[in-house]
């Protein structure tokens, strides 16, 4: 009978509304910690040595304002779907998706631009700034792939009309992930900017 | 109907979403990790206790890690390595909150399973593979870890310094980045259901303390593995791909290395900035097992609830504050070093207050020695035997001369090992019924305790004179060195210790399997609990309580409680959460 | 053999409990009890031997200071392990009493408040004033240990100033030896890096480098003076290593890519702790005290601590650069 309780689709449902939050925002947190344990990896190191500066790349100046454009962008569709209106969600998600690409692309072109200006991220010739510079942006990159992917998902359901105004929880959740990547973006370009470049 | 048959095994004892056989699962795969590190134990106390000679387990154990029945040096470092490892996060992390978190989060809260089963699924199989993986690094060319389960860089970056630096340190890594998603996930799953999960009624202050302590030990968690494994990535990087985040100016092997500007240091910062909060993830889920079996046990409320969580919290906060007494000798600012005095000693403060209120709650209580008691008790006593020696070693200016000798050795084995050991077969013994729906034997329970807390003394105790006496440790013999030759009886007596805790955790293995198919059935409250686990009904079904879940209208440790007449109150020494206050009776967890 | 026999003798072992706890079972039920359920004998009995158990504990306790208390370390050979060794001691009159006490309470209530079913345990839940008492007095202990701590810290952690009397000496760890090398005549270390490591120049002296040129070496034993400060800088050419000397009550760990210092007096001469240990064979020992590849446990250096005359002759003979 109780077994019934756990198995039915309703409970688990109801569960998912209830914790998909929490769970992010204490995902979240754990995010934080680990970016938090580079980045003061970064300060010790410079404690100890000489730290010899780089000159930060145009394109990740380009990917701040693309990512923080992004984040209003995707907001607006979940103003649109509290509203119900599916055509303008679809787009926003779409527009999130491309804005989200081209942060990648344009992250891309900043490593572009360090390696053609001798900075690499591993090897003899590479420093220890250098190596922060590529890993750091590179594990930002890596917890964003999970937001594209979530976005993905979002896309999809917003399509398929899964989200209403009662119930978008999904949609939020999503969109709490992809603020917190371009809240972290904007930490960590700062932190790099007056740190290492 | 056959193939129905597999799909029913596999998701029940498999991929089982119920909180309460991931539970299982997480205490036999602990269990068995533990025994293997116990083995290893024993094998690197022979040599320590009879230097140079043959033996012919070793033979048999250690295959072409030994000659002649003798161990290689640079395996008994890859011994002690994965002794440490494995007891500290595969025994002690994921094998107690693993076991005791899953179990007990939904059951004393008052909730059908997890927040999420999937991701609580997810996280015992990543612990899984993590410990076969583990398991596999001592098979690989060159052996296991061998830079001792800190593995500070450059010795565990460069094959170069010692071999298990090569594919083992690989496969350590690994094992160790998997373990740690695993317990991200548990962690994160035991908030989120402490918080949001629990019954009607189950305010904060009518939480049992081990919920308290579980959901303290997933915060630490959630906080300080993410910064290992930033650290386990740095290092993955300098290993494989020529970085120098941790390495500089090395010649090794005829030859000076590429590796500039690095520092060790930094390493070592990161790793005990998990590394001191691991401490109190092994032992707080213990600490908390422990108040909730000793108030069972001694029927009488625990002695300040609220203080004991307070210095729980204390605690936690802490432990984020000290890391740096684990480097008070790596030439760091002396500063910075008298800050790392003071913050640790302050720890000294809430551990005390712990320590006096187990005492006032046995005091004038109607204690029952079941096993589950006799190692609560033990706990108390291990807790204290430990702890007082932490004073020593969190003062700067005496940790100079007893830092990496066997007096640290002996500190944290009994302040940590022993207590989170202890405390994590008290927990076993009292929730057997739960966990199998039979009673655990007594007798050759308190045999386990008897056997386990003498022998284990004899083990750790005596480490202090050798520290005291200069021994380092991680050393493979101490019969290069004239000043350590009057030493040779006390390692042999240790070592008979040593081989006399193996044994009797034999007694436990016997105990624990027979009862678990052979032991009578068990009643549904059989220690006149107050708690909600207890209410549930004894044969395991996904969902724990048939119709709704009980509401809870007091706090847990209403035992013994009499009226103006000095009668129990409800006839009953104890009186279950699910019993809603009288007229004038107020709750005890608000004062 | 061997493994076959124990393997069956275990097995056996198991058989034969399997049926012992089957017919416990059995009898209890005849009787009509709960096997599980702890007879008030059972419960009185575990509490005294708890009770015992302390007695035992803390004999066994008495017994290790009693016979190996002559085996710790003997007095302090350094200015500072003095102060440290006092502090040590204190620290020590305050644990043990604690620890005993502690313990004894705890062994004891179980001892004295074992079940009884006509006794009623308690109702105690909470004391604000006791758990202020417990919360308030270690924190007074611990701020008198703290201080005395952190003044002896200050002290031992400061570094000699360049213009005082002292000797200089870096001490340089390496898989899995240690090399000594004195300043000189010129109280100035030439400089060192690993690049420059080549030939006999086993730890990497800067040859050209006008304060290299009289410095000296030392291997497998160094000397000290009695009575002068020796300031001591720590370098590894491979993995940490930790540059610990017991009877000086001094320990630093050598770092590579990093300088550490380390500073005490000497002020017992080798020939002293000699007579003082009663031991012909003693001898002041330098170890590594930091895991550091497969023969740790064998990285020593031996220490000789002699008055300045013969420190200065031996000083001579050394090689130079
Ligand atoms: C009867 C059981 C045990 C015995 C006989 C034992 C013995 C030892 C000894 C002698 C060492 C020092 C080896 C050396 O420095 O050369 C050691 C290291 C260690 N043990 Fe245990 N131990 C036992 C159980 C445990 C438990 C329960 C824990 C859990 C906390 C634990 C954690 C460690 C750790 C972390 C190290 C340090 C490893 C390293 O140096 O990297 N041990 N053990
Ligand atoms: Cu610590
Ligand atoms: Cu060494």
């Amino acid at each position: 009978m109780a077994t019934i309780v756990s198995n039915n689709s309703h409970y688990k449902d109801e569960l998912k509304r209830k914790n998909s939050k929490p769970l992010l925002w204490i995902a979240l947190v754990s995010i934080v910690m680990f970016f938090g344990g580079m980045t003061s990896a970064v300060i010790v190191s410079q404690g100890g040595g000489s730290f010899i500066p780089i000159p930060m790349p145009i394109g990740f100046t380009i990917s701040t304002y693309i990512i923080i454009v992004s984040s209003f962008v995707f907001h607006f569709g979940l103003i649109a779907i509290k509203k119900e209106n599916y055509g303008l969600a679809k787009i926003s998600v779409v527009l999130t998706l491309i804005l989200g690409l081209s942060f990648v692309f344009t992250q891309y072109m900043g490593w572009v631009t360090l390696h053609d200006n001798g900075f690499y991220l591993t090897g003899k010739e590479s420093t220890q700034e250098s190596s922060f510079l590529y890993l750091i942006t590179g594990l930002h990159i890596a917890h964003l792939i999970g937001g594209l992917i979530s976005l993905i998902v979002v896309l999809v359901k917003t399509v398929k009309k899964r989200y209403n105004s009662d119930d978008s929880v999904g949609y939020q959740v999503s969109l709490t992930y992809w603020h917190f990547l371009g809240g972290l973006w904007v930490y960590l370009f700062f932190f790099l900017r007056y740190s290492i470049a | 109907m056959s193939t129905h048959h597999t799909k029913d095994f596999l998701f029940t004892y498999i991929f089982s979403t119920d909180h309460k056989m991931i539970s299982k699962q997480f205490l036999i795969t602990g269990f068995l990790m533990g025994f293997v590190g116990l083995i290893m134990s024993t094998l690197f106390r022979l040599q320590l206790g009879w230097p140079g000679e043959s033996f012919e387990v070793v033979e048999l154990l250690m295959g072409s890690w030994q000659e002649d029945g003798v161990m290689a040096p640079d395996k008994y470092l890859s011994l002690v390595t994965m002794h440490g490892t494995i007891m500290v996060f595969f025994l002690l992390t994921a094998g107690l909150s693993g076991t005791f978190s899953n179990l007990l989060i939904p059951l004393q809260i008052g909730a059908r399973d997890m927040a999420s089963g999937f991701m609580n699924m997810l996280s015992y199989w990543f612990f899984f593979i993590s410990s076969v993986i583990m398991l596999c690094s001592l098979f690989v060319e060159g052996g296991a870890a061998s830079a001792g389960w800190t593995i500070y860089p450059p010795l565990s970056a460069l094959p170069q310094a010692i071999p298990g630096s090569g594919a083992g340190m690989t496969l350590w890594l690994i094992a160790m980045s998997i373990f740690i998603v695993s317990s991200l996930i548990g962690s994160l799953n035991y908030i989120v259901t402490v918080l949001n999960m629990r019954t009607k009624g189950m305010s904060m202050t009518r939480l049992p303390l081990t919920i308290w302590a579980f959901f303290l030990t997933a915060i630490l968690g959630v906080l300080s593995f993410p910064v290992l494994l930033s650290a386990a990535l740095l290092l993955t990087f300098d290993r494989s791909f020529g970085t120098s985040f941790f390495l500089s100016d090395i010649y090794i092997g005829g030859q000076v290395l590429d590796h500039t500007g690095g520092s060790p240091i930094l390493f070592e910062h990161l790793f005990w900035f998990l590394g001191h909060p691991e401490v109190y993830i092994v032992l707080l889920p213990a600490l908390g097992i422990t108040s909730e079996v000793i108030s069972t046990m001694t029927r009488k409320p625990i002695f300040g609830y609220r203080a004991m969580i307070g210095s729980m919290m204390a605690i936690s906060f802490l432990s984020f504050i000290v890391w740096g007494h684990h480097m008070f000798l790596t030439g760091m600012n002396p500063f910075l070093g008298s800050v790392f005095t003071f913050t640790t000693l302050l720890i000294a403060i809430p551990s005390a207050v712990k320590v006096f209120n187990y005492l006032t709650t046995l005091w004038k209580g109607n204690i029952k020695f079941t096993p589950a008691t006799l190692f609560s008790i033990g706990l108390v006593s291990t807790f204290i035997t430990g702890g007082v020696t932490g004073l020593v070693l969190g003062n700067s200016a005496l940790d100079i001369n007893v830092h990496d000798t066997y007096f640290v050795i002996g500190h944290f084995h009994i302040v940590m090992g022993l207590s989170a050991i202890f405390g994590m077969f008290a927990g076993v013994y009292h929730w057997f019924p739960k966990l199998f729906g039979r009673m655990i034997n007594n007798k050759l329970g308190s045999l386990h305790f008897w056997i386990t807390i003498v022998s284990s003394y004899g083990v750790f105790f005596p480490m202090h004179f050798l520290g005291l006496a200069g021994v380092p440790r991680r050393y493979y013999t101490f019969s290069e060195f004239p000043m350590f030759e009057n030493m040779v009886d006390i390692n042999e007596l240790i070592s008979v210790f040593a081989i006399a805790a193996m044994i009797g955790q034999l007694v436990f293995f016997f105990n624990f399997v027979y009862s678990a198919f052979r032991g009578p059935k068990a009643p549904m409250n059989p220690w006149k609990s107050n708690t909600l686990e207890w209410t549930t009904p004894v044969e395991h079904f996904h969902g724990n309580w048939y119709g709704d879940i009980p509401t809870v209208h007091r706090w847990p440790y209403d035992y013994s409680k009499v009226d103006a007449n000095g009668e129990f109150v409800y006839g009953e020494d104890f009186i279950p959460q699910t019993t809603p206050l009288g007229d004038n009776e107020k709750d005890g967890g608000e004062h | 053999m061997m493994t076959i026999i124990v393997v069956i003798a275990a097995i056996l072992v198991v058989i034969t409990a399997s049926q012992l706890l089957k017919l416990a079972e059995l009898r209890a039920k005849s009787k009509g009890e709960l096997i599980y359920e702890l007879t008030q004998e059972e419960n009185k009995a575990q509490g005294a031997m708890l009770l015992l158990f302390f007695f035992v504990f803390m004999g066994f306790f008495a017994w290790q200071i009693f016979a190996w208390g002559d085996r710790l370390l003997p007095v302090s050979a350094s200015e500072h392990g003095v102060a440290t060794d006092f502090l040590m001691a204190l620290t020590f009159w305050v644990i043990t009493p604690v620890f005993i006490l502690t313990n004894g309470l705890l062994f004891f209530f179980s001892y004295k408040y074992s079940y009884d079913p006509k006794r009623k345990a308690l109702f105690f839940s909470h004391s604000n004033k006791l758990e202020m008492i417990w919360t308030i007095a270690p924190s007074l202990v611990l701020t008198v240990l703290i201080l005395m701590g952190l003044s002896s810290w200050n002290q031992i952690t400061t570094p000699i100033a360049e213009e005082a009397e002292h000797v200089l000496i870096e001490l340089t760890g390496q898989q899995f030896n240690w090399t000594a090398r004195y300043a000189g005549a010129d109280k100035k270390l030439g400089r060192s890096h690993v690049t420059l490591i080549g030939g006999v120049n086993g730890t990497g002296v800067d040859t050209n480098d006008v304060n290299s040129k009289d410095d000296k070496l030392a291997k497998g034993e160094f000397h000290l003076p009695v009575g002068v400060p020796v300031q001591f800088v720590f370098r590894s050419l491979d993995v940490i290593h930790s540059a610990y000397f017991p009877h000086f009550r001094s320990q630093m760990n050598c770092v590579p890519g990093v300088v550490t210092q380390f500073n005490f007096v000497p002020t017992k001469t080798t020939k002293e702790m000699k007579a003082l240990t009663n031991n012909e064979d003693f001898n002041y020992i330098l170890l590594c005290n930091k895991i550091c590849g497969a023969a740790h446990y064998n990285m020593q250096m031996d220490i000789i601590v002699e008055s300045q005359q013969d420190y200065d002759n031996w000083l001579a003979e050394q090689k130079g650069i």
